[in-house]
């Protein structure tokens, strides 16, 4: 029957040719060919029906697309009406961001457009030729044909200066208009674009600080008020001139740099590389747009050795004297963990930070256990996503099983990617006794309660600086000192994952510190792509010969604009910084034999 | 009318009168759905001809040419070739796990100098070809029981588990879902497809486990859009952003922005119906769809005229397949289901699947052409 439906349906239906029509005469039909033919046709029909269905369900989308979702992105005609609005009150309709001394980052100027009504124009060639020796830039051919044209409207040039509007004004030419428009404008280019973003032609923001606050910014109770950023330009120039050199000397693809306030998690400068004018987000590519800082995850390496040293301290499993052997490779599962500089015996603690050991490493965490780890992964953020005012938010990866091989990987920033912005928060609570602070874009206000938890104890944190210490101090990062502002920090070079494995050439180098070690008050944070050895650097493309030193430039640049004075090393900060056998005297508070004494004492 | 003289079950056509009965208006479908294509790769391009638009034009002109040269030869040989065709697609499958091309993380090609096969793509088209030759021997008491049955399942089990390593998994379940189909045609019982949707159901747990890292975040992707670092979620955003932004009437040619900006990935590919909804709007996008729901009425129709169960099948099972192409990517693109690599059948840029599609489609004539041919249900031994 519903065969018979569709026959009838099909002869009415222009799309299907009259002879697929089967004559009944021709079919011959017997007891199961019929069967056979009625089921294939019962199935056919039903079959169509259902890819009609589909199609039913496809176009209701599109049209749910087309209107309902749409609702709440901009429409021509309501920009317009803004735009009118603006005529009547002169206000912009747009908030102004600064940053965090008042320095301007985006604002909205007041521009006109020059658009003609060429049925009122009276002698287009004339009023072309006038036009073009006000607008040289406009071809006089063109400009004759627009204006020749019957239609209503005709754009002539978007965004006129004021002198250009008053020339053309001058020109006393009927029939040209204009129209009132906002043109959003960033003063400092490319400088902090990632943090800063975006803004579409009707000024919706598109990315960065733009996005996020677009409802604020376009709040018009507030448009007077500028939305005042954590950053400081001077701050956030060192940084990006530093990478830029890196990024030229060491021909790295790309590089990434923080620096965060330890003790309010205020950022004060967040630079990735490459970027980009936020006037030519058109030509911008893809690479050039991403945010490494928070959209990027990485395995970071050996950075996360301080993690799981200040893991092993703070459950009370090892402490600054103790250690672990590390004179044999690990081998589990088919896969073997040794270490870069094999040093094949017991290390202690200070030496296995200090020659960033993966066997001592793998072995601390192990003693810790998987869950244990986890947890404290989890109280560090490193298994969310970063709470910052952006929306290029990037998750991190880390294993779903986590087992002990995964926890050995972990121990040395193998398996697990996080976000640099991760890392700097961090090692913020690493260094400033043990709180973990929610990193901000905004300025904070110094009397509000601040969002921090304990992550480790005071004890645990002023182990965690002396050890940094000595990593810049006898370590790989010796490259990173800054004399006088007690550097401390970790290397880490990983290797890049590619296709089938890791790619030993392509390396990803960052240091990650803190200054000064008596009493952190900044985590600066550079991480370079795929770096490659010069001459100064003997060939090597590893972290502490191509991240620690920007480190190390840095600070000495940042220090004085961050109002951090020198230190003289007195013996009560030495004793702060120091541990004891290494960068100490053995017994804490004993002044340091002379020459002459240690020579008796060695008789 | 014009089948009554072609009828005959031992006549023998000549080549010009099988151009003449070629169902030229479905031709003339299949053009203007490419013709789409050609302008939205020329836009996507920026304007230009190159690099995609005039590749694209060129396979077209080959693969119309071997459409109509498959639509020709005699349905029989096509009867015949059903089962070699099966054995020596299953044969490369098992060459490109050993000697395969590892492109993009996959092993899917095998590089044969000049060119490239993809074996996954001549799979799809032996898959329907042995399919209907089986269901063809078969009485409709025999299709109503498992026995039979067990064979045609194992035919599509066999390279979709092999596709599946490659690890392809879109293509894996289009494969399935095209045997399916066939099985469906075929008159298998409808209680049967509900305890193999319910075991497929089951063994999503045991699939999970199976899958590996990017195509577990894919799905993942697709439940949260937002919650992907590595972008994949970038694409459905983008698309959707686009999508919306065409409005009723779209841009305008060469108008686009999300597309024309890069703010759109692989918006030459998989993504080509995004620019197209954006240029020309949602009037563009529901045009090109009805366009294929013309094909798909050509192709259902063509199947029930077909006198012959081999024919039905091979029209029904193409057709099916063809709707899965589209229906799979529209949905993609539009954020109802999650991204897997489907293209859009004969817009989107790619030479593999455009010379997929036209054989198949040169097999949905060749239907039409032979469709009042008399065939036997069993065999001559010679045909074996």
């Amino acid at each position: 029957m519903i065969a018979r439906f569709l026959q009838r349906r099909q002869r009415r239906n222009p799309c299907h040719p009259a002879d697929l029509q089967a004559p009944p005469s021709l079919v011959r039909l017997d007891g199961a060919a019929k069967e056979v033919i009625e089921t294939g046709r019962t199935r056919l029909v039903t079959a169509a029906l259902l890819f009609a269905l589909c199609f039913v369900v496809l176009a209701a989308r599109l049209v749910d697309l087309t209107f309902i979702r749409n609702d709440t992105e901009p429409r021509v005609a309501r920009a317009a009406t803004l735009v009118a609005k603006v005529d009547q009150f002169p206000v912009v309709d747009r908030a102004a961001i600064v940053d965090r001394n008042g320095t301007l980052l985006a604002t909205s100027l007041r521009t006109a457009s020059l658009y003609a009504d060429p049925r009122k124009v009276l002698n287009a060639r004339e009023a072309a030729a006038k036009l073009v020796r006000v607008l040289p830039e406009l071809s006089q051919a063109d400009i004759t044909e627009r204006l020749g044209s019957d239609r209503s409207f005709v754009w002539i040039r978007r965004n006129l200066t004021p002198r250009q509007q008053q020339q053309v004004i001058t020109l006393g030419i009927p029939g040209l208009y204009f129209h009132g428009e906002q043109r959003r404008v960033y003063p400092q280019g490319a400088l902090a674009v990632h943090a800063v973003g975006f803004t579409d032609v009707d000024n919706n923001g598109l990315a960065g600080i733009e996005a996020f606050f677009n409802e604020r910014l376009r709040d018009p109770a507030r448009a007077h008020e500028p939305l005042s950023l954590s950053l400081d330009l001077s701050v956030q120039h060192a940084v990006r001139d530093e990478l830029l050199r890196s990024v030229a000397a060491h021909k790295a693809i790309g590089a990434a740099g923080i620096v965060l306030d330890a003790r309010n998690g205020e950022v004060l400068a967040m630079v990735s590389l490459p970027d980009f004018e936020p006037g030519q987000v058109g030509e911008a590519s893809k690479d050039q747009r991403f945010n490494r800082n928070t959209l990027g995850v990485y395995e970071m390496g050996s950075t996360f050795k301080t993690f799981a040293a200040a893991m092993a301290l703070e459950k009370g499993l090892v402490n600054m004297k103790g250690g672990y052997d590390a004179t044999h490779p690990i081998r589990i599962a088919g896969f073997t963990i040794s270490d870069d500089h094999p040093k094949k015996r017991w290390l202690s603690l200070p030496e296995i930070y200090m020659y960033s050991s993966n066997i001592a490493a793998a072995k601390m965490a192990v003693d810790v256990g998987p869950a244990g780890q986890r947890a404290f992964m989890q109280k560090l953020g490193f298994l969310g996503k970063p709470a910052i005012e952006l929306p290029e938010i990037g998750g991190p990866l880390y294993p779903r099983r986590w087992n002990t091989i995964e926890t050995m990987t972990i121990a040395f920033g193998h398996g697990i990617s996080v976000s640099p912005l991760q890392l700097a928060s961090a090692v913020g609570a690493m260094v400033n006794g043990g709180l973990l602070v929610q990193p901000t874009l905004i300025r904070r206000d110094p009397l509000a309660p601040l969002p921090a938890d304990r992550v480790i104890s005071e004890r645990t944190s002023r182990q965690m600086r002396q050890l940094m210490r000595l990593v810049v101090e006898q370590g790989t990062g010796k490259k990173a000192e800054a004399p006088g502002y007690l550097v401390g920090g970790k290397t880490g070079t990983a290797e890049k994952v590619g296709a089938g494995g890791y790619k030993r050439k392509s390396l990803l180098t960052s240091f990650v510190a803190a200054f000064p070690m008596h009493a952190p008050r900044y985590v600066v944070i550079a991480m370079l792509d795929e770096p490659k050895g010069t001459k100064e650097t003997h060939g090597f493309a590893t972290a502490g010969w191509t991240a620690a030193p920007i480190v190390g430039r840095l600070v000495t640049r940042i220090a004085p604009i961050l109002g951090v004075p020198p230190v003289h090393e007195t013996p009560e900060v030495r004793s702060a910084i120091a541990i004891p056998g290494f960068n100490a005297p053995a017994e804490p508070g004993r002044p340091q034999p002379t020459l002459q004494e240690r020579k008796l004492a060695s008789f | 009318m014009a089948l009554s003289t072609i009828g005959g079950p031992e006549r023998k056509l000549s080549i010009g009168r099988k151009l003449w009965e070629i169902n030229w208006g479905l031709v003339l479908l299949v053009c203007l759905v490419a013709s789409v294509g050609f302008a939205m790769l020329y836009s996507a391009a920026g304007g230009s001809l190159d690099p995609w638009a005039s590749r694209q034009m060129i396979r077209f002109g080959v693969g119309l040419v071997l459409m109509l040269a498959i639509a020709v030869i005699d349905l029989r040989f096509w009867l015949k070739f059903a089962y070699p065709a099966y054995a020596v697609a299953v044969l490369l499958l098992v060459a490109v796990m050993v000697f395969g091309t590892i492109g993009m993380g996959a092993r899917r090609w095998i590089d044969l100098g000049p060119f490239n096969i993809q074996p996954s793509e001549v799979m799809k088209i032996a898959l329907i070809l042995a399919l209907a030759r089986y269901f063809h021997g078969l009485t409709i008491e025999e299709v109503g029981k498992i026995r039979w049955l067990l064979i045609p399942v194992a035919m599509i089990l066999l390279p979709a588990g092999m596709v599946m390593k490659q690890p392809d998994l879109g293509t894996a379940l289009l494969l399935i879902m095209t045997g399916g189909i066939i099985l469906f045609f075929a008159g298998v019982r409808l209680w049967k497809f509900a305890l193999a949707l319910g075991a497929g159901l089951g063994a999503i747990p045991i699939a999970w486990q199976l899958m590996h890292d990017y195509q577990r975040r894919r799905v993942l992707t697709f439940l949260d859009p937002e919650n992907d670092p590595l972008g994949s979620g970038y694409h459905i955003l983008q698309s959707k952003i686009a999508l919306g932004s065409g409005h009723i009437f779209g841009k305008g040619f060469l108008q686009g922005t999300q597309a024309h900006l890069n703010f759109l990935p692989e918006k030459q590919t998989d993504f080509i119906f995004t620019t197209l909804a954006e240029e020309m709007g949602m009037a563009g996008a529901l045009t090109l769809i009805a366009l294929y729901v013309c094909i798909f009425a050509y192709g259902l129709a063509i199947a029930l005229r077909a006198r012959h169960q081999y024919g039905r099948l091979v029209a029904a099972g193409f057709t099916g397949m063809f709707f899965l192409y589209v229906f799979i990517n529209v949905a993609m693109v539009t954020g109802l289901v999650p991204v897997v690599g489907v293209p859009l059948p004969l817009v989107s840029y790619g030479g593999t699947s455009m010379m997929t599609l036209l054989v198949g489609l040169g097999l949905l004539l060749n239907v039409y052409v032979h469709r009042d041919l008399q065939l036997p249900r069993r065999l001559d031994g010679g045909l074996g």
